[in-house]
């Protein structure tokens, strides 16, 4: 499943180059999805490795966010199983989903920063998991602190960190947003459309900087893009979704043009809402 | 946003739907013609209009003559007479003082009464109740309760100060619900996702996005709530109010526009400051 095959400028992941194998942190099996008696995602499995970085591919409507969703408990599961780093998500709820949601990193297509928190307090409330009450004053252990500055110098913006994120421009603020979810210390990082709002040189920088947390985090990283050329360069793994199953899998260099241009064909309504 | 929508829509859309040919014209011409629809709602709108100007007794030829009769009253407040100005300005400012506390502990109450009304943060067995008692609250006028804190607690401000603090949980509880329940749901997600409890999602996501807005309503409530204990005063529930209707029970005239007057200006200042701290909060 891992990216033996992957081009020569790449660096491999650790977990390549080991000879056995380690267990998908995380495991997709026949999953089932449906709002009511709307069925968004059928049958599908994924399973996502340590240190790859794999790109979801589909038109809008194809169930990318909502195989996004079900990781983290935000989708209705009706049949199947997702485990993500031992824990099965189907029926989880309070106390235990959020543990398992705070081991899952998120970033999302509007950033979704709160606009007048500065940049760094925005990093903080990714450990707001593991703050407990104290966190209720607004206060945040020294410790902390400093790991969410060296988070920002990772990212590239500490010399921002007072300022609000409001201020920051498009692909600043998703640095931002990607800093906070590394804040989790994540087990995985889920990324859904993280570059459809920026112009196409920051959608390379941060593609690049996801690409590079997959490789020297060792952790999984989910990317949904709808540009098929962003996924075949920045990924070591294509996933293609259409109505809701993983139609095609594979190693940037060995899909064919013709498949990927399937997940795009107009056969039926072309016109419905991304879920 | 789409991307977030949960709900697919119901079936498939004709190919290219066309817009009515008729609609079209109507949408290109220059002037937009109201609709049939919309001409139709006039006659009903003059209705209700006719039955309420009927039913209030609204009589415009009556507020003619009695213009007079206004400006009479009016004249007969000039010249103020300040030699009471002492008292005056002690009543003003215990007026203040009544509005001070009623708003501080008119805005903690109402903010907690408002987590509960937030459908976005109560589950509906909390936020029904929620909203019903303010809607009770709502409908019983402010006078009322002070009525009933004076026979509970005697006259003076404290029972006036009673009387703002609930009248403003059912007024300014349901505003802050409302500026609440608007926030961008993009960063109570992320919130959500990063596995805050749902009081830090409050804390981190809602709050601080609805702040400018919850502060530029505590400070019309506090706005409302001076003019308000002005009012108060009038069942004896302590501040200027029972001042001002002694004045005009003593026919004081001269005492009485000073009183006026005085308020005039601290409502006016007041209303300026609370303008100026607004316009720097947004």
């Amino acid at each position: 499943m891992t990216v033996l095959g992957a081009p020569a400028h790449r660096e491999l992941p650790a977990t390549a180059r080991q000879s056995v194998p380690e267990p998908a942190v995380v495991a997709v099996r026949d999953l089932s999805v449906a709002y009511g008696e709307n069925a968004v995602l059928t049958g599908v499995d994924l399973d996502l490795f340590g240190g790859e970085m794999v790109a979801l591919l589909g038109a809008s409507g194809s169930g990318k966010s909502t195989l996004m969703k079900s990781l983290t408990g935000f989708a209705p599961i009706t049949g199947g199983s997702a485990v993500v780093d031992g824990h099965e998500l189907r029926g989880l709820r309070g106390r235990e989903l959020r543990a398992v949601r705070a081991g899952v990193g998120q970033v999302f297509q509007q950033f979704n920063l709160i606009p007048r928190l500065s940049v760094l307090t925005n990093v903080l409330a990714g450990c707001l998991h593991r703050t407990g009450p104290v966190s209720a004053l607004g206060h945040f252990p020294a410790k902390e602190r400093r790991r969410a500055l060296e988070l920002l110098d990772r990212v590239g913006i500490a010399h921002k960190a007072q300022d609000p994120a409001r201020s920051l421009s498009g692909g600043q603020q998703q640095r931002v947003a990607i800093a906070r979810a590394l804040m989790q210390q994540p087990r995985v990082l889920l990324a859904d459309e993280p570059v459809a709002s920026l112009d196409p040189r920051l959608a390379d920088s941060v593609l690049g900087l996801l690409r590079d947390i997959a490789v020297g985090d060792g952790i999984p990283v989910l990317v949904s893009l709808h540009v098929v050329d962003l996924a075949l360069v920045h990924s070591d793994r294509v996933v293609g979704l259409r109505d809701g199953r993983v139609i095609l899998s594979g190693r940037p260099g060995e899909l064919d043009t013709a498949r990927l241009l399937e997940l795009y064909s107009d056969e039926e309504d072309p016109d419905v809402d991304d879920l | 946003m789409s991307t977030t929508s949960e709900v697919r829509p119901p079936a498939p859309q004709p190919r290219n739907p066309q817009l009515d040919p008729l609609e079209r014209a109507r949408l290109e011409r220059s002037v937009v013609w109201p609709r049939t629809r919309t001409l139709a709602t006039l006659p009903i709108l003059i209705g209700i209009l006719w039955w309420s100007s009927a039913g209030a007794e609204f009589d415009p030829l009556e507020l003619g003559s009695g213009a007079v009769n206004i400006v009479d009253y009016l004249s007969r407040l000039w010249p103020p007479d300040f030699s009471e100005f002492g008292t005056i300005v002690r009543l003003l400012v215990e007026t203040l003082q009544m509005a001070v506390i009623g708003t501080l502990l008119g805005s903690v109450l109402s903010l907690l009464m408002a987590f509960a009304a937030s459908a976005t943060i109560a589950p509906p067995w909390v936020y029904y109740p929620a909203r019903w008692t303010m809607n009770v609250i709502r409908s019983v006028p402010e006078l009322v309760f002070a009525l009933m804190f004076v026979s509970a607690v005697g006259l003076g401000p404290f029972a006036g100060i009673l009387a703002m603090t609930l009248g403003s949980i059912g007024s300014i509880g349901k505003v802050y619900a409302e500026a609440m329940e608007s926030v961008d749901p993009g960063p109570v997600t992320a919130m959500r996702s990063v596995g805050a409890s749902p009081r830090q999602v409050v804390q981190f996501a809602v709050l601080p996005q609805a702040a400018p807005l919850l502060v530029s309503y505590t400070l019309l409530l506090f706005e409302g709530n001076v003019r308000g204990a002005t009012i108060l005063g009038l069942v004896g529930a302590g501040g200027i109010g029972l001042e001002l209707t002694t004045a005009m029970r003593m026919y004081d005239y001269g005492h009485l526009g000073a009183i006026v007057l005085s308020i005039i200006v601290v409502v006016t200042v007041i209303d300026q400051c609370s303008a100026l701290i607004r316009r720097r909060l947004t």
